[in-house]
């Protein structure tokens, strides 16, 4: 359990709030503190204005953190009232949040390349795991699921192609995209593509973000093939910042974790997925 | 002019009558990074503890609704040892900033509730008082409050009140708080908290389960505001105790309305997730509506409310 993290309460400014994807916005604040202390696989909790009767805030990830912009942007899926809300949110707009949460990825210890996995709106996480990874010098392949390719944030794909390449490996980093229907890249769950990868390419580990089935499917790949694999994972948050309890995570050795404060990225091996 | 803003809640001092509602604040060391915790607040009141860890309940454990979330977190904690060793040093230091900090004891039977009490006597020296919880379920009873009826409150009170001579608050179940708060001051409680999340359920009409992942849930915020200045009001008139208010107090006019209802103190819970400083803007807010009513102790604005 980490009790060192400390959230703060920050004032953010609307900068950018553009449709990227079908029922997909990104969205561009300044949160010049929070941009210089949040760390890839964190999040915030967003307040957003316009109903009262709404107490929660929203828990979400980041994509990309600008210390030098003072900017941080985050890109996510309008499944509800409150995401409804936030894209109703126009540039001027201010608002709160609450952040930096948890804990994020780590940097594998071992040397050699990262596998990394991302279906739906796990996309966010999953690119501010590769920038932490091509500023550490750590190679990676990619492999981003969508519904269709109405719904696939492409930009996101396109960031994960151009990043710096990989220092200790000279050979090609793929990226390759799944779809439910085919309508972009391989047809099928991203475990058919993560599969035949993890039988052509050497991996040191996979780190993954979405939906609880995915992540099922992806840590049965990597235990088979002995590969240590990260998750990240969502739950309904009360708060947070570990004060309320209510984020729960099954541990496999018995009893619970808290998504927001020991998590949200987790051991595959350490969680009940 | 300053008004006088200490309490004395059955015993225990606080610099002004904000306190924290028992698992919606972690165990204060959560907010630091908001406010100085130490400097602003009366007391916090901690998680509920039991004799040994407990796991709690399966998740989900939160739906949102209108103006309330419901809950059933089912008192997860590491058991008093484990407490102590985590927050211990935080919690002496928090005292010693001049903030009242108060335990929450939990048990599923009258030998938990014995066993944590003499735990938390023998570890926490530091804390200013206790609060027993007894809402907990009673195995024995297959799950039914501790604390449900006057008698089984009363019996609680009669097992914890021997074990320590630090003042005893016990936070009370949303029903009958005239009969059973009668029976608590009986048996020695010095203060009583008011009140409980109120049990609820939340039905998924697509997939007809529980939104949670138990079938009832206890339900908290501002939606219950109205029915706990009630319940305090009630309480205030059947008992000659101090009482903690508690229930949807998310801003200072919401808790002076707990005051002028009858409580001596008041704790913010709920409101604590929706907004982390919301407990300091209240005891801001509490301290100007005290000098604009033009009383020298606020003290005085105590079930004050002209009916
Ligand atoms: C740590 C974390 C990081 C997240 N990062 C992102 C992100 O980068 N991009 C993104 O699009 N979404 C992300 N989410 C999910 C996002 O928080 C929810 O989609 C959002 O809260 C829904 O709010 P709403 O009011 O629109 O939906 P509601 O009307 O409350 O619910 C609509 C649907 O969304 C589901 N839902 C609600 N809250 C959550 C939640 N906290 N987690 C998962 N599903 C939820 C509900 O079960 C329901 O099916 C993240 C969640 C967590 C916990
Ligand atoms: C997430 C959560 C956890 C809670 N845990 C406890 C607890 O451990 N012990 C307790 O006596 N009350 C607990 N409560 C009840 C609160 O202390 C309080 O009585 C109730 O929420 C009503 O106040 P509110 O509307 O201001 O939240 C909990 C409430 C919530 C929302
Ligand atoms: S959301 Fe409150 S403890 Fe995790």
């Amino acid at each position: 359990m980490q009790d060192d993290v400390r959230p703060a309460l920050h004032e953010f400014v609307v900068k950018v709030n553009e449709p990227v994807a079908q029922d997909t916005y990104r969205l561009l604040i300044e949160a010049p503190e929070l941009a210089r202390t949040i760390a890839a696989g964190q999040f915030m909790n967003l307040q957003v204005p316009g109903d009262a009767s709404h107490i929660l805030r929203i828990p979400l990830s980041f994509s990309c953190a600008d210390a030098a912009a003072g900017t941080v942007e985050l890109v996510y899926a309008v499944v509800g009232e409150g995401t409804a809300r936030l894209a109703a949110m126009a540039p001027g707009q201010r608002s709160t949040l609450t952040g930096p949460s948890g804990t994020g990825w780590r940097v594998p210890e071992q040397p050699g390349r990262v596998l990394l996995v991302a279906g739906g709106v796990g996309l966010p996480p999953v690119i501010a795991a590769a920038r932490m990874l091509a500023a550490a010098g750590v190679g990676f392949d990619a492999v981003v699921g969508a519904r269709d390719a109405a719904h696939l944030y492409e930009r996101g794909v396109d960031e994960l192609r151009g990043m710096a390449p990989d220092q200790l490996c000279d050979c090609a980093r793929r990226v390759l995209v799944t779809t439910d229907d085919g309508s972009a890249g391989i047809r099928g769950f991203v475990t058919q593509a993560v599969e035949p990868l993890l039988a052509e390419r050497t991996y040191v580990q996979l780190m993954a973000c979405g939906p609880a089935p995915m992540l099922r499917g992806v840590a049965e790949l990597a235990d088979a093939a002995q590969l240590p694999c990260q998750v990240s994972l969502e739950r309904l948050m009360g708060c947070g910042f570990g004060a309320c309890s209510c984020c729960n995570v099954e541990l496999a050795a018995g009893g619970y974790a808290l998504c927001c404060q020991d998590g949200p990225v987790f051991d595959a091996k350490e969680v009940v997925l | 002019m300053s008004v006088n803003m200490a309490v004395d809640l059955g015993g225990i001092a606080m610099r002004n009558p904000v306190n924290t509602a028992s698992g919606t604040f972690g165990n204060g060391v959560q907010f630091e990074g908001f406010y100085d915790v130490g400097a602003t607040l009366g007391a916090i009141t901690c998680k509920g503890v039991a004799a040994q860890p407990w796991d709690g309940n399966p998740a989900p454990r939160l739906a949102e609704l209108p103006s309330a979330i419901m809950n059933s977190v089912g008192l997860q904690n590491p058991g008093v040892a484990g407490f102590v060793e985590r927050y211990g040093a935080y919690l002496q230091g928090l005292r010693e900033r001049g903030c009242a900090v108060i335990c929450q004891i939990a048990g599923h039977s009258l030998e938990e509730y014995a066993r944590a009490t003499e735990l938390f006597e023998e570890l926490a020296p530091w804390a200013s008082g206790f609060e027993v919880n007894i809402s907990c379920p009673n195995i024995a009873a297959g799950g039914a409050a501790m604390g449900a009826t006057p008698a089984a409150a009363a019996e609680v009170m009669r097992t914890v009140r021997p074990l320590t001579s630090r003042p005893v608050l016990v936070k009370m179940a949303p029903h009958d708080v005239a009969e059973i708060g009668r029976a608590l001051q009986a048996e020695g409680a010095d203060a009583l908290s008011l009140i409980n999340t109120i049990p609820a359920m939340a039905l998924d009409v697509r997939t007809r389960r529980s939104r949670l992942a138990r079938p009832t849930a206890g339900l908290s915020g501002p939606a219950i505001h109205a029915i706990a200045v009630r319940m305090v009001w009630e309480c205030a008139q059947a008992v000659d105790l101090p009482l903690c208010g508690i229930g949807g107090i998310a801003s200072w006019e919401d808790a002076a309305e707990m005051i002028l209802a009858g409580a001596t103190a008041v704790s913010v819970g709920t409101a604590n997730l929706t907004d982390p400083l919301a407990a300091a803007h209240v005891a801001e807010g509490l301290e100007r509506w005290a000098a604009e009513q033009g009383v020298d102790s606020i003290t005085e604005l105590v079930g004050a409310a002209e009916l």
